[in-house]
């Protein structure tokens, strides 16, 4: 797959505060790429240097196989940023708002388009200053996907978001992804958002990217836990714990978490169905984006 | 790169049209004219209307043109930086120094507008109350109507170039201070403090700032009936300063904001 962006070793630093250190990271066209980490790890100030905003003191960034230095008014023009708490013009409309940004692009675009995908076109003559968090947001997304872009990067693009508009964003987000091959670079706090999203993931933690996994390989099953419901969990949770091959069992939200010992989950529902107990599924424990992401910053 | 600099000068046009305080500057300068013959005769014993439109033109611009135009060119880039709307802008096709240039146009358009304000109505005022058939001296006519308002539109055009020099160290000003209110007080307050000590510190022949009553000064004389050569040593000097001052404060607000990180 063709790389879309790749930087290298890409510092940043404010005084004797080092913000981004050592960053190299690779995105595929296509792909969807979170950026996660704690409050103050360098993600913002990442996303900044991908866009411009914030100079790099060292390292590069490459954008479409050029140098975004070098080429930074053909390279800005193929994609769009959403920043975190987007600002506009709050005494201008939010058509005007959008005339303004178009005019700047420099580029034959269709605005109607644009606020028609974020659920915008039929207040477009609202004054900005009295839209709501979430109509901002919403308009953040219009600005960053006026230009029809082929990779946009968004900074916490649902934060502050009711759950209704998070997911209609979501949806476009990964429409856009699936459907218009779009990239997608985004920062998020939410690890649910991320699972939805994003095809790979990157930790960053302290300025420094500490992991970058698929996230399909993050997510896989554990062989080893496994959910059981099952008619009668107070029996059943006894017998399998006398078994060798199991090492624990656990009462959870009306099922049982059995950790093997050895065991298989093939073994586990033989047992269960032998010994005449109802069985009603048996499903490995995915894993979570979570647990990867404690793992990884407790290293 | 023109074309880029022009289309954001239109979106800052844009943006200026739709903004209340873009018009309070020359409503008040309209006001301040427009009531000045309550303070200033127009016509009268020794009293003709050029004198008038003379006093009553560089007197609404050096005073409160002045502080209007610095105010609202002080908040060009601050605004915008304040706000979070610079990094839309920044995230466009655009180089930061164009942006700067954009920026700059839009605050010499202000300035013109400001004159043109204060002409028009200066002009109206003398025309509906005086005789603006020419200037007498001793019963004949000296300077006639239309060598006056060729004076006087070469004092306009000249009285452009300080203010643009005011414009240039407003928005400089306005790249290295965040806040908009700190930026007009920065700008304001500096601007008066080096008014204040440019003559003991013998350097106001050499201060942009010094000049902004020189273009005016051929046109009040003229009106008075007598005769000055068109352009002075004082001229090029206004012209001089008001370049270098231009061209220096442009260059380091460029500086400034090139070296800015956006990132919150």
């Amino acid at each position: 797959m063709p790389v879309c962006l790749q930087t290298e070793n890409l510092m940043k630093r404010y005084g004797s505060v080092t913000a981004v250190s050592g960053l190299s990271l690779t995105v595929n066209e296509g792909e969807v790429f979170g950026l996660l980490g704690p409050n103050g790890a360098g993600k913002s100030t990442t996303l900044y240097m991908l866009c411009g905003l914030v100079t790099p003191s060292s390292g590069s960034v490459t954008l479409f196989g050029r140098d975004l230095h070098d080429n930074f008014l053909s390279v800005i023009s193929r994609f769009g940023i959403l920043t975190e708490r987007p600002a506009f013009y709050n005494h201008l409309s939010i058509r005007r708002n959008m005339q303004i940004l178009a005019m700047l692009g420099q580029k034959d675009v269709n605005i109607d388009r644009a606020l028609d995908r974020v659920g915008l076109l039929n207040v477009s003559q609202r004054r900005v200053g009295a839209l709501s968090h979430g109509m901002r947001q919403r308009l953040g997304l219009a600005q960053a996907l006026l230009s029809e872009p082929e990779l946009v990067i968004l900074d916490e693009p649902t934060a502050g978001l009711d759950p209704e508009s998070t997911q209609e964003i979501l949806q476009l987000l990964r429409f856009l992804a699936d459907e218009a091959k779009v990239t997608v670079i985004f920062s998020s706090h939410q690890l649910q958002e991320v699972e939805y999203l994003c095809d790979r993931v990157g930790v960053i933690n302290q300025g420094k990217l500490v992991a970058c996994e698929e996230i399909e390989n993050l997510l896989s099953y554990d062989p080893a836990q496994v959910d059981v419901l099952v008619d009668s969990l107070e029996a059943a949770g006894k017998r399998l714990s006398e078994q060798a091959w199991v090492k624990s069992v656990e009462t959870k939200k009306g099922r049982l978490r059995v950790h093997l010992n050895g065991g298989t989950v093939h073994q586990l529902t033989a047992f269960l169905v032998s010994s005449g107990f109802k069985v009603a599924g048996v499903m490995p424990r995915q894993r979570t984006l979570q647990e990867y992401f404690l793992k990884v910053l407790s290293r | 790169m023109i074309d880029r600099v022009f289309t954001a000068y239109l979106a800052e046009l844009l943006k200026a049209l739709r903004w209340k305080f873009t018009y309070l500057g020359p409503l008040l300068i309209i006001a301040m004219v427009g009531l000045a013959p309550l303070l200033y005769p127009v016509a009268g014993e020794g009293q003709n209307p050029f004198i008038f439109v003379g006093v009553a033109t560089s007197t609404a611009l050096n005073l409160l043109g002045l502080f209007i135009l610095i105010s609202y060119c002080a908040g060009l880039v601050s605004s915008e930086i304040s706000s979070g709307t610079i990094r839309l802008i920044l995230t466009r096709p655009l180089f930061r120094h164009e942006f700067v240039l954009a920026k700059l146009l839009a605050g010499a358009t202000y300035a013109f507008t400001l004159s043109a304000a204060a002409a028009i109505t200066s002009w109206t005022v003398a025309l509906v109350f005086g005789n603006i058939s020419g200037v007498e001296y001793g019963g004949e006519v000296v300077h006639t109507s239309g060598s006056m308002v060729r004076v006087y539109a070469l004092g306009f055009l000249i009285a452009l170039a300080p203010q643009f020099a005011f414009v240039a160290y407003a928005v400089m000003v306005s790249t290295y201070v965040r806040n908009t209110g700190a930026a007009v007080i920065t700008a304001i307050g500096t601007w008066i403090v080096v008014d204040a000590v440019k003559y003991p510190l013998g350097i106001a022949k050499y201060l942009f700032g010094s000049y902004v009553d020189t273009p005016w000064e051929v046109f009040r004389s003229q009106a008075e009936g007598l005769t000055v050569a068109w352009i002075s040593e004082k001229t090029y000097w206004c012209l001089g300063t008001s370049a270098v001052a231009a061209a220096v404060f442009g260059a380091v607000a460029l500086i400034g904001l090139r070296r800015r990180n956006f990132n919150g």
